[in-house]
């Protein structure tokens, strides 16, 4: 899959993070003789190191098509590049978070963060020591807030405090991709907006790509740099909207006039 | 006892949980070192110094309730009077003691002799069972086609009651050591194939996902996070079938032995020494729960929300 070859290549585009082409993309799920159009002839492009989201009710197709992005799914047409490299299987160029944190329930969280980077070494991907990888954990551990919860077990983690934990362990392998699926849909409202400031705070530190999922249209117009409407019979992305907000941005932003201008834009578009 | 769940997986915050700790990301925020000290290694310590008294108290109301039994039992035995129908608990332990390393003289051999015997049938079956049934799992949950073929045969031997094989055994093997050995198999094998698919199916796709977005390869994956995943759940269907395994060997060697606790046991019930079939059933007991004690402890070591 990915060579040790362009290991030194990849590293150095990586702060930036990687463009994402998606170029007439189709699904057709068929379970049981019924087939079911997932996504139909999809367009998309994020640039590198933008921030995209995803926005559309349920069965839109936007999950399936993170999938697919994410090497997770085979998709029927079209193709898929990152970094100008078509996506083939999963890679941990591409990192990804789940609506749940899917932290290993039997690891602490500093060995949570450093399964991909052993995985990896295991798989002759790198050749990191033991003290290295302890002091990179050790500092993902601070960035995240969770430096004096490296030997918590998951299960004695606070909801929020675990998808920091998931963050730092899909960011610990440097990926030019992360894509997002509602990764704070099960937080409560609260926790939500605090996890928000996070990952602004984490994205600018990092400035890799994000596709981020969401349902949410105050969420997409916080977050995005961009946000693709997804829906429509069949389905497929409606509308790419700008979010003429400045950055830095955090949760108050939400109370200006601009915001709110977005807002109705993108509700707009929804109803279409 | 509740399912195992992997913490996180449906987000299930209980009083187990930490409460959160706010967390401000923003560089040079003051509060974020106070607020990082609140959260402090300390508090994790306390959290599961508290889960560890909780542990202790509730071994201890534990070990009262057996002590209350034997508590009982002494006063019944005292006012019955009646050693053959109810010995009381020093007249057992007396002939524990006696014949733990005395052949009785009906049987022929001593009490820890008989123990091994039973311990090493079990162990055995046991061991191959498991290995058997995890086997099958592992490639039932991998394959439909596997699957379909081999879960008749498992449902149609699970509800059979193994003594049901004895005498059709006892035919086919005589009365040796492979009958008792097949027997423990036999109910042990679907159970653990049974638990293995469950615990399998259970482990979540996502979760097998993100191990191979963080770069682990389908083998690493595999044995790293399917099936360590799968483990606990593995480990309760093994105490569920190591109850299962005494259940099969005692009943055969009450039936058809010339060795073992089941066979002392019978020998002792013909001679009316009650405080010496007492004595077995006791044996039976501390090594079951010696045996369950250790596989509880695996599966702490296994799965950590369940310490404390």
């Amino acid at each position: 899959m990915t060579a040790r070859a362009d290991e030194g290549e990849r590293s150095a585009d990586r702060r930036l993070g990687a463009d994402v082409v998606i170029d007439s993309v189709s699904k057709t799920f068929r379970r049981s003789g019924r087939r079911t159009v997932a996504l139909s002839g999809v367009n998309l492009e994020v640039g590198a190191g933008e921030l995209v989201c995803l926005l559309g009710p349920s069965g839109c197709g936007k999950s399936t098509l993170l999938r697919i992005v994410a090497g997770a799914l085979e998709r029927d047409e079209g193709t898929v590049t990152v970094g100008g490299r078509p996506v083939r299987g999963p890679s941990p160029d591409r990192g990804m978070l789940f609506q749940t944190p899917m932290l290993f329930p039997w690891l602490t969280t500093r060995k949570n963060i450093l399964f991909g980077p052993r995985a990896q070494r295991s798989a002759g991907l790198n050749e990191r020591d033991d003290p290295e990888l302890d002091a990179e954990a050790d500092a993902i551990l601070r960035t995240v807030g969770l430096a004096k919860f490296g030997d918590a077990f998951p299960h004695e983690l606070s909801g929020g405090m675990q998808h920091r934990a998931a963050f730092a362990r899909a960011i610990v392998t440097r990926p030019s991709l992360l894509l997002m699926d509602e990764p704070f849909g099960a937080l409560d409202a609260i926790t939500r907006l605090r996890m928000h400031d996070f990952l602004l705070s984490m994205w600018d530190q990092y400035r890799t790509t994000i596709v981020f999922v969401t349902h949410d249209i105050e969420e997409a117009v916080l977050l995005g740099d961009r946000v693709a409407v997804m829906g429509g019979r069949p389905p497929g992305v409606q509308e790419v909207i700008d979010i003429p907000l400045p950055r830095p941005r955090d949760a108050l932003d939400a109370d200006t006039e601009a915001f709110l201008a977005t807002k109705r834009r993108i509700r707009a578009a929804l109803t279409v | 006892m509740a399912g195992w769940q992997p913490a996180g997986f449906g987000s299930t915050i209980d009083e187990r949980t930490l409460v959160d700790e706010d967390f401000l990301p923003v560089d040079g925020e003051p509060d974020g070192t106070e607020l990082d000290e609140r959260a402090g290694r300390d508090d994790l310590a306390a959290y599961r110094r508290g889960r560890r008294r909780a542990r202790t108290r509730r071994l201890a109301t534990g070990a009262a309730g057996l002590v209350g039994l034997g508590v009982v039992w002494q006063i019944a035995a005292s006012i019955l009077r009646d050693p053959v129908f109810l010995p009381s608990v020093s007249q057992v332990a007396t002939t524990f003691v006696h014949y733990f390393n005395r052949p009785y003289p009906a049987q022929g051999s001593p009490l820890w002799y008989d123990a091994l015997t039973s311990l090493r049938r079990i162990l055995i079956g046991f061991g191959i069972g498991v290995g058997i049934g995890v086997t099958l799992g592992s490639a039932m949950s991998a394959s439909r086609v596997v699957r379909h073929l081999i879960d008749p045969v498992i449902e149609v031997l699970r509800p059979l009651p193994p003594l049901a094989f004895i005498p059709l055994f006892i035919i086919w093997f005589g009365i040796g050591e492979l009958p008792k050995e097949i027997l423990i198999i036999i109910g042990v094998t679907p159970i653990l194939a049974v638990t293995t698919v469950a615990a399998l199916d259970e482990v979540p796709e996502d979760l097998r996902l993100c191990a191979r977005t963080l770069g682990a390869s389908r083998l690493h994956t595999l044995v790293h996070v399917q099936l360590r995943s799968a483990l606990p759940g593995i480990l309760t269907g093994m105490r569920i079938a190591m109850a299962a395994a005494w259940t099969s060997i005692v009943a055969a060697e009450l039936i058809a032995a010339t060795s073992g606790l089941g066979y002392l046991i019978q020998q002792a019930g013909d001679y009316l020494n009650t405080a010496l079939v007492l004595s077995g059933i006791i044996c039976i007991a501390v090594i079951a729960l010696t045996l369950d004690a250790c596989l509880r402890g695996l599966l702490l070591l296994a799965d950590p929300s369940r310490r404390g």
